[in-house]
This record gives C-alpha cells, structure tokens and sequence, in this order.
C-alpha cells in the first residue's frame, strides 16, 4: 500500500513583473488590460508532470540543485498548496518540518512557545502538557525555560523549534533542510532521533543537499531539475546520477572557460 | 482543531498585553476616557440634554470598540502570519477565529470591569440583562464575518486596512454612540438602521440604559445581517483561499 500518491502533478507560479501592491495599482493594471497592453505577470511551471509513490514504511530522498522544485513539492504534499492539476493522495497524519519555529513568537516564553508550537504541529493538548518537559530537556534549555524567546541565540531558537517537532506521532515527516541547525552535538541527537523514525516503519520525506542524509535515510530517491523527474529509484543511484550530472556540468563550463581563455 | 484555536487565543492574548506596564488596564482606561471626552464635549459645551451621558455612551462605547477592534486586528491575522500559512497545513479561518474570539474575550472582560463603574455612575441593573448575551453573541457574528472577508482580501492588497480603517471613523458618527438616532430625519430612518452596529447599540442600551426589551425585530434584523455577512465573508475567503499560501 502507498503512503503517498502523486499523479501527474503540475504546478504554476506567477511570477509578477512588478507587484500589484495596491488597489489604484490594479486599476491601472486592468485599464491598461483593456488597452491591451502586456499583462505584468509571466507563468512559471515549477513542477512538471510529476509522478512517484512512496510504498508504507519507506522513505524518500528528494535531491536537485536550488530552485529546481523541491520545496514546492513538499507544499503540496503538506497540502498547503493545490497543484494547477494532478492529484496527491496521503494516507496518514503528516507533520511538515517546512520551517521550524514557525508560529514562534518573540515577547512568549520558552515553555509558551512550545506549547504554541507544539498544537500548530498537531501533538495533542494533554500530551503535550506531559511532553514539554521532556521537549525543553531535549533542547538544553531548562535554564532558559521561562525567559522570552528574543533573549535566546538563534541556534537556541531552532534547537527549540525542532526538539518539539520530533515528538511529532504522525506517520509521514516532511522534513526541509530542517538538520541544517544546531551545533554538532545537537545535530547528533537529532540524527539518532530520525533513526528511531525510521525503526517505527514512520516515512520521511527528506528534501536536502547533504547526500549521505538522503542515502542513509531514504531507500528511494528523486532527482528535481527545473520542476522535473530526472532520475527516480533507489537512492543510492540517484544520488550518483546527480553527483555524475553536477560533473559533468562542471567539466562542460570548465571546458567553456578555457575556450573564452583563449 | 479546538485545541488549536484554544492555545492561539491564549498566545493572542498573551502577545496583546505583554510588555506593557498598565496591561489589560489599558483596555478600561481606553473606553473610560473616550467617555470622558464625550461627556466634557457633548454634555458639557454642546449641551446635548441627554440624561446620565456617561452610561449612555458607554454603553455604545463598548461594543463598538470590539466591533472596531475585533476587525482592526483581524484584518493582519493572515497577512501577518505568513509562516502559518505558507508552512504548514491548518485550515485557514482558524487564525481569524482566533483573532476575534481573544477580541472577544477582551471585550466580555472589559464589560465586566466597568459594570461596577457603570453602577457606581448611575446604571440599574434590570432582569433585562439577562437578554445581552443574545445581542453579545450577534455582534460576534458580525465581527467574524468582515473579518473573514477583510482578512483575506487585506493578503492581496494592504489597502483594505487603511480602507477599513476610514470607513471604521465614518462608521463611529453613522452609529447612534454620542446623539439620540431620533435626530435622524424620518426619510432616512430606514437606511440608517440597515448598519446592523446600530441596531446593535440601540438594543444594548434599550437595555442597560432604558431598563426594557429590545424590539424582537431590533434582534431579528442584526441577526439576519451577521448571517448575510457571515455567508459574504466565508465566500470571499474560500475564493481567495487556495491563494493565500502564495501571496502572503
């Protein structure tokens, strides 16, 4: 059974040329419509015809240079975006570790922000009660417990958002780049807490650019250029169809350099 | 969802009172010297022969600062949440629900406050009370339904604030606060009363100043307004709903 389904999915952006910031704006902008001047927006597919699954119990790695895609993906399986056409289907409770502390606020405490965060990730009330302690242990932050979130370090900040976000119960993670935080010690902490993930048969969706993440985490892999499926199969593979296309990127514009070199 | 619309009323409240010396004393001080300005200007100098002013502005100050507040703040509950939206998956009225509801919850503290002030003034309080909760509750539908609408337009153009925020000081003068609504020539009386904010004064202080029953129809035509405003605003936020995640 698939934990995740996605058909065909496209999605479009408008990228607008100047932005309409304001109503008298957008009456010069429909006047000058009826005028027949050029629109002030250019479309943009940031995903094309994207297909894959992800069977129950595995995990994906979903790997392509900036800009290519990715994160939009995860947006649209989180369901904070509709794709412009395609179906996705999950089957389970996601948790999307899009952007950590999102919801954070600066004048709360510690303790209040992660309990403001902690109901935003879906962890319930009553569990939550019992959990913040444990949360707060994880982040290193009992000292800081009752202090406002402003007065903390930013890696502070992050070691927080994420030590609520791996008490997550649900099936499917979504995770964005999400380890990129926090010193070497918490980074181990986390890494081994996404083991356990993974022990539970829960799935990660792991978008990142570290390939020794992707391919100690995930069995599957895609590979993104330009809102396309590249490469798809075993992530092992594909992170080598990769790392195989970053070179010889880098040996073609090499090769341009010496040309202009010379 | 419940718990979730619990814990960003508390956060909302919390935010709203946080880092001030006077804190929610500042949401009595507010209403009391509007009063008092009123007072000194309408009654005092301009002579408006109303008995017991003070009780009959407050109690049209009052919902008309959570009318005028519960929409004010709505109005960038999405636009000043992006990560909320953009991140993360919740259905998206919550975050507007929950600006109104610590609105509210404000305003019903507010009210509490300064009954004692409002007796000690002058006010009786009837068995009559016992109908405002009725007209509380209206005015609530009123404020989430402009707020729904407001609040997703406000994403695509933060004209709508500024624009709501005129329309709210043209609104204080339409509303019966500081002169009798009698003194509205006849042929108008009818558009007038439309403002469902009037209707709503009127019944508050048919109550708390008159001592008697608001008209069924005085509630019944509110009533049928939030509704309408209800039915309005959720249909502007679901249209413009799937975009909001793209915008903010």
């Amino acid at each position: 059974m698939n934990i995740i389904e996605v058909e065909e999915v496209w999605k479009k952006f408008r990228i607008p040329h100047e932005r309409r910031a304001t109503v008298l704006d957008a009456i010069a902008n429909t006047l000058a419509f009826f005028g027949r001047r050029r629109s002030t927006y250019e479309e943009f597919w940031a995903l094309r015809n994207i297909t894959f699954q992800v069977p129950k119990g595995r995990s994906i790695g979903i790997i392509g240079e900036n800009g290519s895609g990715k994160t939009t993906l995860l947006r649209l399986i989180a369901n904070v975006m509709k794709p412009n056409r395609g179906r996705i289907a999950v089957h389970g409770r996601i948790a999307p570790m899009l952007e950590l502390g999102l919801g954070f606020h600066p004048e709360l405490t510690v303790r209040e922000n992660a309990v403001v965060f902690g109901a935003i990730m879906g962890l319930r009330r009553d569990k939550l009660r019992e959990q913040i302690e444990s949360i707060i242990e994880f982040a290193e932050l009992k000292r800081f417990e009752d202090a406002q979130l402003k007065a903390l370090s930013s890696g502070m900040q992050m070691r927080l958002a994420f030590s609520v976000a791996v008490q997550t119960e649900a099936d499917i993670i979504l995770v964005d780049e999400a380890l990129a935080v926090g010193d070497m010690e918490f980074r181990r902490k986390c890494l081994s807490r996404f083991r356990e993930f993974r022990r539970e048969g829960r799935t990660l969706v792991l978008v990142s650019h570290d390939m020794n993440l992707v391919t100690e985490f995930c069995e599957d892999a895609l590979l993104l250029s330009q809102g396309e499926i590249v490469a798809s199969g075993g992530a092992t593979w594909v992170v080598q169809e990769y790392i195989k296309n970053i070179e010889s990127q880098s040996i073609s514009s090499e090769g341009c350099g010496e040309e202009y070199g010379r | 969802m419940l718990d979730v619309i619990w814990i960003l009323v508390k956060k909302d409240f919390k935010i709203r009172y946080r880092n001030s010396a006077l804190g929610f004393v500042w949401a009595l001080l507010n209403p009391l010297s509007s009063m008092t300005i009123l007072t000194v200007v309408f009654s005092l100098l301009l002579k408006s022969g109303i008995d017991n002013f003070p009780i009959y502005l407050l109690t049209a100050l009052l919902p008309w600062r959570f009318f005028s507040i519960g929409t004010m703040q709505a109005a960038g509950s999405i636009a000043g949440n992006p990560s909320l939206v953009k991140k993360i998956y919740l259905p998206r009225y919550v975050l507007v629900l929950a600006n109104n509801l610590a609105s509210f919850i404000s305003y019903l503290m507010e009210f509490a406050a300064l009954v004692p002030i409002m007796i000690v003034l002058g006010m009786t309080v009837t068995p009559h009370v016992l109908l405002l909760p009725v007209i509380v509750l209206i005015e609530f539908l009123v404020v989430f339904g402009i707020s729904l609408g407001l609040a997703a337009l406000n994403v695509f153009y933060r004209d709508f604030y500024q624009i709501w925020d005129i329309a709210l000081q043209l609104g204080f003068f339409l509303c019966p606060v500081f002169y009798d609504p009698n003194i509205i020539p006849e042929q108008y009386r009818f558009h007038y009363s439309l403002n469902p904010m009037t209707r709503i004064i009127e019944s508050t202080r048919k109550i708390l100043y008159y001592n008697g029953f608001p008209a069924l129809f005085d509630l019944a035509a509110p009533l049928l307004s939030a509704l309408l405003l209800l039915v309005v605003g959720y249909g502007i936020f679901r249209w413009l709903e799937p975009r909001l995640a793209e915008e903010t």
